[in-house]
């Protein structure tokens, strides 16, 4: 083989070149970062050709935890089929939710009222904060900053206890429903909301004082995983993996959902495209999810928590002993759940790790049709490989982890 | 907010897809298949099974789906995977679902099932396949060990 | 003079007991898992680890990344028919004395899903000793499955499992 030398750099000032002599044959060995593996962030299968450290080529393997929830939705019935949008991708249950609510809504013609728009968006920037925080934690962990994990947890334990004091569910929420949410916040959630909004900054602060002058976090992520923003557009990458590489495309900002459009915040975007500015997006993210979270709470307005129609949530129970259409339209949903008119709709709202569309296809029925779930980590595990092509198989634990995939979320 | 949408004959999709590139179409969303078998509507659509594309302009923000009928005794499209490069996977996991052939597709092979999987999951006439629940007021239906005396 | 006479000779230094409680206490006392976070359940056992319910407490300390260092899977999360192989083979490489959590519905009995991509049941491909129920299921449930199963390696004492 030729001579070849490598360049790589390893951080602010550190230079590592590497040659190799003349007649050295190289052997590519075929390494497989299995299924059951503490990296991976769930059941992802790498079949990685390595020539000596440096990685040649990746080969993603997924469907390890295809669960059929696409066919699954179709066997239950409209609002049934809410629950199973939770364990999609499990670190952000209520966003999930929207999104189908929302595609729901719009199959039929309504929208949900101002409470209930604003409970939505505090969910879901909650679950933002959760799903970044455990990122964090896990990323720490994979590269050998263990005391970040501990750190972490202790703010999503916060998040989940706010969760079951509004839904009763600490993770499955299933809050989010097509027509409003699921129940009103009682005081004591909103107690804890305020304090959780007064103490998170000073979090942050924490875990950046922890990692992000630290010389072993930046050597591990500097220069690593290098994503431009063109590769990003050409291979459909959303959320920190396109803000990370310069381009400042945020769905809430783009096509504003749920009341996003009257709150006064900021897009994370860092220009270097590489791991570091992508933690350093997702740190940014957490704060402006703060601020967000201080707005919604101030602006919550008073009124129902649910769409009145009839013909989509039940009536209260008070109705039931007065009124015969109120009876008729109970049984009718409770035993066959209503029918959206028949239509396609494609809502797409911004996830934790990038865009979370859903696709649903009415055929006038009380079950849909077909409801297809555009998930981001799908489309961004795509990206691992041009990212990884060069580097050391130690950067692609730092790479796997940047890219944040759940794979309940690429497989469904 | 409507979803705007065109529906092209399925020799004209790569034509129309390099065409929608070139106006600025540059973000791929998704790329699904319907499965019409035995619908309900008044007015059924001409094919079975329905490609859906979903493209979007990241200038103006504007989506715009893009709509294939494909045959059931024909099932076949040909592939966009070198004009969108994220549609690589999304064929492979149609032709896994609902067995669309794709054209030009360098690997297509499952990517969500096993290997050796026969039949394809989302088609309607697959069933949803699990166990039947065993309900505690048919216990003499299934209970195997004789009843305490 | 009986074992017994000499021990009281010495006092409160020496401790008489059979060799099964000695290695049952031992071994129920550190109980190492081996990682299997499959799904949503992963998420609640990385907080029964997390500093919130800490599991380390019942000697879980260490989670393993391989199997052959572990006594205890998890399962965690539901399991696909692609998977299901798989979790076999990391079950028959874990060495002897070994036990099995079924974890949350899921693992228990498939859970919501009952459909052609889940096994109804991770206990069709291995043999389960504690089954943890709830989707998921909370900190708390895992670490009592836990202490169960504390209770059932403390009554095994030495006898093999066959």
């Amino acid at each position: 083989m030729a001579e070849g030398k490598l360049t790589q750099t390893g951080g602010p000032g550190i230079t590592v070149t590497r040659s190799r002599e003349e007649g050295l044959e190289g052997e590519i060995l075929t390494v497989n970062f299995g299924p059951q593996h503490p990296s991976t962030h769930g059941v992802l299968r790498l079949v990685v050709d390595l020539d000596g450290e440096m990685v040649q080529g990746v080969r993603p393997v997924i469907g390890y935890l295809h669960t059929g929830i696409e066919k699954q939705m179709e066997a239950l019935r409209w609002q049934q089929a809410v629950v199973l949008t939770d364990r999609h991708d499990y670190l952000q249950p209520p966003i999930n939710n929207l999104a189908y609510a929302l595609a729901v809504e719009r199959l039929m013609g309504v929208e949900a009222p101002l409470r209930a728009q604003g409970l939505r968006v505090i969910m879901s920037e909650l679950t933002r904060i959760a799903s970044h925080l455990l990122w964090l934690a896990t990323s720490g962990l994979e590269l050998g900053a263990m005391g970040i994990y501990f750190y972490c947890f202790r703010e999503r334990e916060k998040v989940l206890a706010m969760n079951e004091e509004i839904s009763g569910f600490r993770m499955h929420t299933s809050y989010i429903r097509p027509g409003g949410v699921s129940g009103d916040a009682t005081e004591r959630f909103l107690e804890m909301l305020d304090a959780f909004i007064e103490e998170m900054p000073g979090n942050i602060d924490e875990y950046e004082a922890l990692l992000t002058d630290n010389p072993i976090w930046r050597a591990r992520t500097r220069g690593v995983g290098v994503l431009s923003a063109d590769d990003a557009i050409a291979l459909g990458a959303t959320g920190p993996m396109i803000r990370g590489s310069g381009l400042p495309w945020d769905l809430r900002k783009r096509r504003p959902y749920s009341g996003y459009e009257q709150y006064d915040w900021e897009v994370a975007v860092e220009t270097a495209g590489d791991c570091y500015a992508r933690y350093l997006v997702r740190v940014k993210e957490m704060r402006e999810s703060v601020k967000i979270l201080r707005q919604a709470l101030d602006r919550l307005p008073d009124g129902p928590i649910n769409v009145d129609e009839r013909k989509m949530l039940p009536p209260p129970r008070e109705e039931l002993e007065t009124s015969m259409e109120a009876v008729i339209h109970h049984f009718k949903l409770f035993t066959e759940g209503y029918s959206p008119p028949p239509g396609d709709v494609y809502v797409g709202v911004e996830g934790a790790r990038g865009e979370h569309g859903v696709y649903a296809v009415s055929d006038g029925t009380h079950k849909p049709r077909r409801v297809k779930f555009r998930s981001a980590s799908f489309v961004n595990i795509q990206s691992v490989e041009p990212m990884s092509l060069g580097s050391m198989i130690a950067d692609m634990i730092a790479i796997i982890g940047t890219v944040d995939t759940v794979l309940g979320d690429v497989d469904r | 907010m409507g979803d705007e949408w065109i529906a092209v004959p399925r020799e004209a999709i790569r034509e129309t897809m390099t065409d929608l590139k070139d106006q600025g179409y540059a973000s791929y969303v998704f790329m699904t298949c319907v499965d019409h078998l035995a619908t309900p509507l008044v007015e059924p659509p001409p094919e079975r099974f329905e490609l859906v594309y979903q493209l979007r302009n990241m200038e103006t923000g504007h989506e715009l789906r893009v709509r294939v009928y494909l045959p059931e005794s024909d099932p076949r499209a040909p592939s966009v995977h070198d004009i969108y490069r994220p549609a690589n996977w999304d064929e492979r996991e149609t032709y896994d679902m609902f067995g669309i052939l794709f054209e030009g597709h360098p690997r297509l092979t499952r990517i969500l099932m096993p290997e050796d999987w026969l039949g394809h999951p989302l088609r309607r006439d697959f069933p949803v396949g699990g166990e039947p629940v065993e309900f505690s007021e048919d216990y003499e239906a299934w209970q195997t060990a004789p009843p305490e005396a | 003079m009986g074992i017994e006479q000499l021990a009281e000779a010495l006092g409160d230094n020496v401790l008489t007991t059979t060799l099964g409680k000695v290695v049952g206490w031992g071994r129920a006392n550190s109980v190492w898992p081996a990682q299997f976070g499959l799904a949503c359940c992963a998420i609640e056992m990385m907080h029964a680890a997390g500093p919130g319910f800490d599991l380390a407490r019942f000697g879980s300390e260490a989670f393993r990344a391989s199997p052959r260092q572990a006594d205890l899977m998890i399962v965690a999360g539901r399991v696909s028919q692609k998977m299901a192989p798989v979790l076999r083979l990391i079950y028959d490489q874990m060495p002897e004395p070994k036990w099995v959590i079924s974890m949350g519905a899921c693992a228990s009995s498939a859970g919501v899903f009952n459909n052609y991509a889940i096994l109804q049941g991770v206990d069709k491909i291995v043999p389960v000793d504690v089954y943890v129920p709830g989707c998921p299921p909370r900190p708390e449930d895992l670490i009592n499955g836990l202490m169960i199963l504390q209770e059932k390696i403390k009554a095994q004492g030495i006898k093999p499992r066959l």
